[in-house]
């Protein structure tokens, strides 16, 4: 499969920055995809993604070295502030969505019935009317998705796409994803929430000062999770599970050999269903 | 204060252009005019269309505040140092040629700062956006022109959340002019640096969306315009014009 | 330095026509660290803000130790309480990271000491010189908290201060939280993240449309599926592990459920 995004040995420096941001950077990205980026603060996937998109150095300065190849049709990009991707003149949640399309300059009936089409593959179109600017935080961001997915990008960047909601619509917004993708869409998220991304990730990858260190699947990949780190301290051998129900699946079932005192155990029917997937 | 607000007034549902037209042409004319009593007549036109607008209280509130620093400087500048003859108005001495200066350009001051503010009051930057994008300007001039608009509101939220921020850090507010003045950078500074970085991610955002792009954009929704607001705006243009072409055969003759 | 405790005794306040608080009242002692949690506009933001006098009740009384905040100003109160707000870009300003973290500290007079110690405690060494627009975002909010911790406060009230944070950054914020509760400081959490407060907090107060809904222990809080899924929370990794393995004690903190995990047999996998 052709990748829509190909970086070889790319070096990428901001303008008058001391170190480059990202060093000698391999990466082919394939539709269908969804690339994890994952790193410190600080250590490129911000970046990595402007880069991809071709935001950097275009828009955003700087020098870039090595080869970029684009096959991206169309790019996507969605940041952690909903408020600043709000194009601030559109009145309704509709127009503002259909901004994309309207300047493409396709036809009224055209624009209006992808900006539909975004919202409901969102789950919003119930805010179509609304005014942007009387949203939630979690409402606003899935319009700006929806937004940005209102050309139907081949190659979606998402960085921190979460950060400001509150747990439940940051569930629902990863949850999103793998249909997305489904759909073939390429995927590269930089996150540092990384117990969801991981659920959602097919491959990720993890930069350290801008060069990648590490490239595969996500439990083998990444920095230890609370929960692997939970794990480890609790003498669990590598590799370490890193989420919940990958850490109940690596229990033995006679493990628990306190299970039957239950002088200071929960009251019975308050624990989590933890059958189901976490995502 | 300053800044759209919501509203049915025949000036809201009025195309945009003509409101912008009708403020525009106040300011205009209210150069061409040098006499106080034409001039304040303008300032009544402008109250007039700030009644119109449904925004009169507001708009000549503000107005008032905005020129009373210039009106103060103008008395004092004309009124009490002008020459020529005095007239005496109480324990002060004023000059008449002055004092009839001060009207006329105070009256100008106050007639534009009126009829701003009724337009901005009354033009929703969303229907202007609509209105340029149908004419085909560009949308990286329509953006500049309506974010230019929308500004104030926006910078004055922002500014309230920063100062309650500093405030909690041990920062004073009012106090001595001197405390005053060092308050200002930890409040310029977060001020104009936050949204300058807010700026950078739009820029990046709407870019993607086809911001920049070279197409001629479809307007979804554009305002009415109608045969009648369109002579009115080409009745102004004329007025204006002709109220120039008097005050030049005046200067001559 | 020890903590205030705090009173706010039959508070009411509403944004014009909007009641955002009715008739609440609210004791949290000195050296308690209290996690206030709610959906949005439950009124929490309001509630802390009526603590450091941003608000004005409209009725009752709200009490940091002996200071009625009715009289004061919000620049007198941080001398007694350090507000962290949600987004750090509103307060930095300073020409470099060190300077800005100073600020507070200086403003209330207080000596350099401080400042040096909560650099190095929220690892922000390596960003002393840079200007704090050049920092990651993250790293702002680890300013913003080192800011407001220089200043020595004896309550501390943060509003979401692990958004964004990547799992390192969280446990230097959690073991700040810690040292401060330690040493006696009264600490207010407003959180979504129940992981950072199963680690920080030992009481929950739940707040819904202008009430406190509940105001109970953070444990029995925590394995109280029923009553996260009401506020469309689940619980956090630690607190859904105990669940399931019904680890004895019912423990909520990471070193908690390591300790009660030690007798846990695993299975071995290849990869």
């Amino acid at each position: 499969m052709t990748a829509l995004v190909s970086l070889a040995g790319v070096t990428f420096t901001y303008a008058g920055a001391a170190r480059p941001a990202l060093s000698g950077v391999s990466l082919d990205v394939t539709a269908g995809e969804i690339v994890l980026v994952g790193g410190a603060a600080g250590a490129g996937a911000s970046t990595l993604l402007l880069v991809a998109t071709g935001l950097a150095p275009r828009l955003v300065g700087g020098r870039l070295t090595g080869a970029r190849t684009v096959a991206a049709r169309r790019c996507g990009i969605v940041f952690a502030r909903p408020w600043t991707q709000l194009t601030g003149l559109c009145s309704t949640v509709l127009d503002e969505v259909a901004f994309g399309p309207a300047s493409a300059g396709a036809p009224r009936d055209e624009v209006l019935a992808a900006a539909s089409r975004a919202l409901d593959r969102l789950g919003v179109a119930h805010l179509a009317r609304r005014d942007p600017a009387h949203l939630s935080g979690g409402e606003l961001q899935r319009v700006v998705v929806a937004a940005a997915l209102a050309l139907d990008p081949d190659l979606l960047a998402l960085d921190d796409p979460a950060a400001e909601l509150d747990p439940a619509a940051a569930d629902a917004l990863y949850a999103m994803l793998p249909s997305l993708a489904a759909t073939g869409t390429a995927i590269l998220l930089a996150t540092p929430d990384v117990r969801r991304a991981a659920g959602v990730a097919t491959r990720a990858i993890v930069l350290e000062r801008g060069a990648v260190v590490a490239d595969g699947r996500p439990a083998a990949v990444l920095p230890v999770t609370e929960v692997g780190a939970l794990a480890r301290a609790a003498g669990c051998p590598v590799p370490y599970p890193y989420d919940v129900p990958a850490l109940l699946a690596r229990v033995a079932p006679d493990a628990s050999r306190r299970a039957h005192d239950t002088s200071d155990a929960p009251p019975a029917g308050s624990g989590p269903d933890t059958s189901g997937t976490i995502r | 204060m300053i800044g759209y607000v919501e509203g049915r007034s025949p000036l809201h549902r009025a195309h945009p252009y003509t409101t912008l037209t009708l403020a525009g042409a106040v300011l205009f004319a209210a150069f061409a005019m040098t006499e106080p009593f034409t001039v304040w007549l303008l300032v009544l036109a402008g109250a007039a269309l700030a009644a119109t607008g449904g925004v009169l209280r507001s708009s000549a509130r503000t107005a008032l505040i905005l020129s009373l620093p210039i009106w103060v400087l103008l008395f004092v500048l004309h009124g009490l140092l002008g020459g020529g003859a005095r007239v005496a108005a109480g324990p002060l001495s004023l000059s008449a040629t002055g004092v009839a200066r001060a009207l006329v350009l105070g009256g100008r001051v106050t007639a534009i700062v009126l009829s701003f503010l009724t337009a901005l009051a009354t033009t929703s930057p969303h229907r202007l956006v609509e209105a340029m994008t149908a004419r085909g300007v560009p949308f990286g001039r329509t953006f500049l022109l309506a974010s230019t608009l929308t500004v104030l509101p926006r910078m004055r939220e922002r500014a309230t959340r920063i100062l309650e921020a500093q405030q909690c850090r041990g920062l004073r507010l009012g106090g001595s002019v001197a405390a005053r003045v060092r308050a200002l950078g930890p409040l310029a500074l977060p001020l104009i640096l936050g949204a300058l970085a807010e700026v950078d991610e739009q820029v990046l955002a709407l870019d993607v969306r086809g911001a920049a792009a070279a197409d001629r954009r479809t307007a979804l929704d554009p305002p009415a315009d109608t045969a009648v607001q369109r002579m009115v705006r080409w009745s102004l243009l004329v007025l204006v014009a002709a109220a120039y072409a008097w005050k030049f055969i005046r200067m001559r003759g | 330095m020890s903590g205030y405790d705090l009173r706010i005794e039959s508070v009411s306040y509403a944004y014009g026509d909007v009641e955002a608080l009715r008739g609440i009242s609210l004791a949290i002692g000195a050296g308690e660290s209290v996690a206030l949690i709610g959906r949005n506009g439950a009124g929490k933001t309001t509630l802390t803000r009526l603590l450091v006098a941003l608000l004005r009740p409209a009725a009752g009384r709200v009490a940091v130790g002996d200071w009625d905040v009715a009289g004061k100003r919000p620049d007198e109160m941080a001398r007694r309480v350090g507000y962290v707000f949600q987004h750090a870009d509103h307060q930095l300003f300073a020409r470099s990271v060190r300077e800005d973290v100073a600020f507070g500290s200086r403003r209330l007079g207080r000596r350099e000491g401080p400042v040096s110690e909560v650099f190095e405690e929220l690892g922000l060494a390596e960003y002393a010189d840079v200007h704090p627009y050049d920092v990651p975002a993250p790293v702002r909010k680890l300013v913003a908290l080192a800011g407001v911790l220089a200043m020595e406060p004896g309550v501390l009230i943060l509003d979401e201060p692990t958004a964004g944070l990547d799992r390192p950054q969280r446990e230097l914020a959690v073991a700040a939280l810690r040292r401060r509760t330690g040493s006696g400081v009264t600490v207010l959490v407003v959180s979504h993240d129940l992981g950072f407060v199963a680690e920080t907090a030992g009481r929950v107060v739940v707040m819904e449309a202008g009430r406190i809904a509940a105001d109970r222990p953070a444990r029995s809080f925590l394995y109280d599926a029923g009553a996260l899924a009401s506020l469309a929370l689940r619980p956090p990794a630690a607190v859904e592990i105990g669940a399931a393995l019904k680890l004895p004690g019912a423990p909520i903190r990471f070193q908690e459920v390591a300790a009660a995990m030690r007798g846990v047999r695993w299975k071995e996998i290849s990869e």
